[in-house]
């Protein structure tokens, strides 16, 4: 285990500012999630953390010792590769054992230790095969061993469930969330699915454009996003933002040129609790059912509001309905 | 498939079958037969003789001499050629920046026709006034008659021809390393490993496919050479250049022993069939594909 210190870290490509100074603590134990769109700059500043990328300018230090120039193989960390990254003419086992025999570990260690991964991972019935013959999630599985038997100081995750089906994303998420309690490593770990963000992370560090946004826990980046941006990409379906016309029906309410309202926090026809204020009458454009909610997407005037209605009937597409939101 | 297909198939089938049918499963079948004859110089009367043929090779000092030439020709041709071509699409991969301009650069013999290459060689091999014995010279050194010294006949004949076979292997190399996706280098990196050990143990066995593939053509090619010693050596000297392939050409069309040649043709035929078949079960434990 082991604290990471990322201090005003710059990262250019040619002309293009990858990153802009992004300066983040993450404690000992901590498991942080980067998250933000394609293209913000969370893998790199991941790669950066590996030794993979080195910074233009900036200094990071694992476990306050400065590694900013330092070699990947001295840095004590292991990554979760996207695409997993096994060496696809080793077996299982050979996967989860180069790292130690490039390190010399004892032989009986290294078999120990590999024989735990691979119980701790169910894969204890794979080892002599080689990733070719394994599925998505026991090819992720092994990624994962493969970095848990050379018990780093810092897990790093780029990405590692995208590649997955949704089912078995669900699943791997849970078996990561486990894992990380049980080692109680630093992890971090790089993700564009907010949902992946806030399930697993003890502190989220929203990235956008080369910056970070906001750092926080899930809920208080839910609850109390300081930007426009970390309102609308924490949260599904994304936050509504009201406007001109339908900013001026919110009369005394706000003073600002925006106003941001979840789509649990806002409902049709006369039926919320509460006090609520009535938005406007729109038609409804489109309606996907989930089972016991729906997200109703209504049209007022030219802006496209969402709607989050838990009911065991929905209103169909083409149908008038008053939208009004909960003030809370 | 139903007939009509069938007949479709067949019919876009027949232009190559008829032309690998006219100049190559004929002269093969012909070769094979010819060479349980005698055949008359200059005439079509020919007879069956067995296996005298075969018999007076084999007892032939001369015949064996050429296959020690040969299998040294191969020994000098194609380890280094797959060592240096391999080693430069490696240094290549690894400096995008140079490729364009090297890769041109290392194709440019493959693309020049094998009698002007070697004319290029005679200039640089001439021992007076020649390049290679004037940068000897400049070092102190006093160049050897490259070409008709039996001692290095063959060793100039073979650089001259890794020279020419390089760049066709770099091209090979190049996309084989280009294919293996940079993560698990990378993986390789932060599980400890250093360059060379990223090489010999991610990048290497990544690559077996293809290195198993330029080195059955290599060796094929190899055993085949023939443009490079007629123009070089004419087989000299005192036969230290003549292999099996410019041993059969002077008895076929300088001896006109059209059966001895027919019978030398077909046990090339068959060195080059065993060296593959060794080589594809050498493959079987150490290459990798996917």
């Amino acid at each position: 285990m082991a604290s990471v210190e990322i201090d005003r870290v710059k990262k250019q490509f040619g002309d293009i500012e990858v990153l802009k100074e992004v300066s983040l603590s993450i404690r000992s134990g901590e498991f942080v999630v980067l998250v933000g769109p394609s293209g913000c700059g969370k893998s790199t500043l991941l790669r950066m953390v590996a030794g993979l990328e080195l910074p233009s300018a900036g200094n990071i230090a694992i476990d306050s010792q400065d590694v900013t120039t330092m070699a990947p193989k001295l840095r004590g960390v292991a990554m979760v590769f996207q695409n997993y990254a096994l060496y696809p003419h080793m077996t299982v086992r050979d996967n989860l054992k180069f790292g130690l025999e490039l390190a010399k570990v004892d032989k009986k260690e290294i078999g120990r230790r590999v024989n735990e991964a691979a119980e701790v991972l169910g894969l204890s019935a794979h080892l002599d095969k080689k990733p070719g013959q394994l599925s998505g999630g026991q090819k992720q599985r092994v990624a994962m061993g493969r970095a848990m038997v050379r018990q780093p100081k810092v897990f790093l995750f780029d990405e590692p469930l995208s590649n997955l089906d949704a089912q078995l994303r669900v699943k791997m998420r849970t078996e990561i969330s486990h894992l990380h309690r049980r080692l109680s490593a630093t992890s971090i770990y790089v993700t564009h699915d907010q949902v992946e963000a806030m399930t697993l992370a003890d502190r989220i560090a929203v990235m956008y454009q080369g910056k970070l946004e906001q750092v926080g826990s899930p809920l208080e980046l839910y609850q109390n996003p300081k930007t426009k941006f970390v309102a609308s990409f924490i949260g599904t379906p994304s936050m509504n933002f009201l406007q001109g016309e339908l900013l001026q029906s919110l009369k005394g309410n706000v003073q600002a040129s925006s106003a941001g309202v979840r789509p649990e926090h806002t409902f049709l026809a006369n039926t919320g609790q509460g006090e609520c204020v009535f938005l406007g009458k729109g038609q409804i454009v489109l309606v996907e059912p989930l089972g016991s909610l729906a997200y109703i997407h209504v049209r007022i005037h030219d802006h496209y509001l969402v709607s989050e209605l838990k009911s065991d009937r929905f209103p169909h597409a083409g149908e008038t309905v008053e939208f009004m939101i909960t003030i809370l | 498939m139903n007939r009509k297909s069938s007949a479709l198939a067949w019919g876009l089938l027949f232009p190559t079958l008829a032309v690998l049918a006219l100049f190559v499963l004929y002269p093969a079948a012909q070769s094979f037969w010819l060479s349980f004859q005698d055949v008359e110089p200059f005439s079509k009367r020919s007879f069956f003789v067995g296996f005298e043929n075969y018999q007076v090779l084999f007892n032939s000092p001369d015949y064996w001499q050429t296959v020690r030439v040969t299998l040294f020709f191969l020994l000098y041709t194609v380890i280094p050629s797959l060592v240096i071509s391999l080693t430069v699409a490696v240094l290549l991969d690894a400096n995008p920046f140079f490729q364009n301009m090297f890769r041109t650069l290392f194709l440019l013999p493959v693309a020049i026709s094998s009698s002007m290459a070697a004319m290029l060689w005679i200039f640089i091999y001439n021992p007076t006034a020649g390049f290679l014995n004037y940068a000897l010279d400049v070092l102190g050194i006093h160049g050897p008659n490259w070409l008709a010294d039996p001692d290095w006949a063959l060793v100039a004949v073979a650089v001259a021809t890794v020279w020419k076979e390089i760049g066709f292997n770099i091209i090979f190399f190049l996309a084989g390393l280009t294919s293996i996706p940079l993560e698990l280098k990378e993986a390789a990196e932060l599980d400890g490993a250093n360059s060379w050990q990223v090489f010999r143990y991610v990048t290497l066995p990544l690559l077996s496919p293809t290195l198993f593939f330029v080195s059955v053509v290599s060796v094929i090619n190899s055993l085949q050479s023939f443009g490079q010693i007629h123009i070089l050596t004419t087989g000299g000297p005192m036969g230290e250049t003549t292999t099996l392939v410019y041993n059969l050409y002077r008895d076929a069309f300088v001896k006109f022993r059209t059966g001895l040649a027919s019978s030398e043709a077909v046990i090339l035929f068959g060195l080059i069939l065993l060296a593959t078949m060794v080589q594809f079960r050498m493959a079987k434990k150490r290459v990798h594909y996917g």
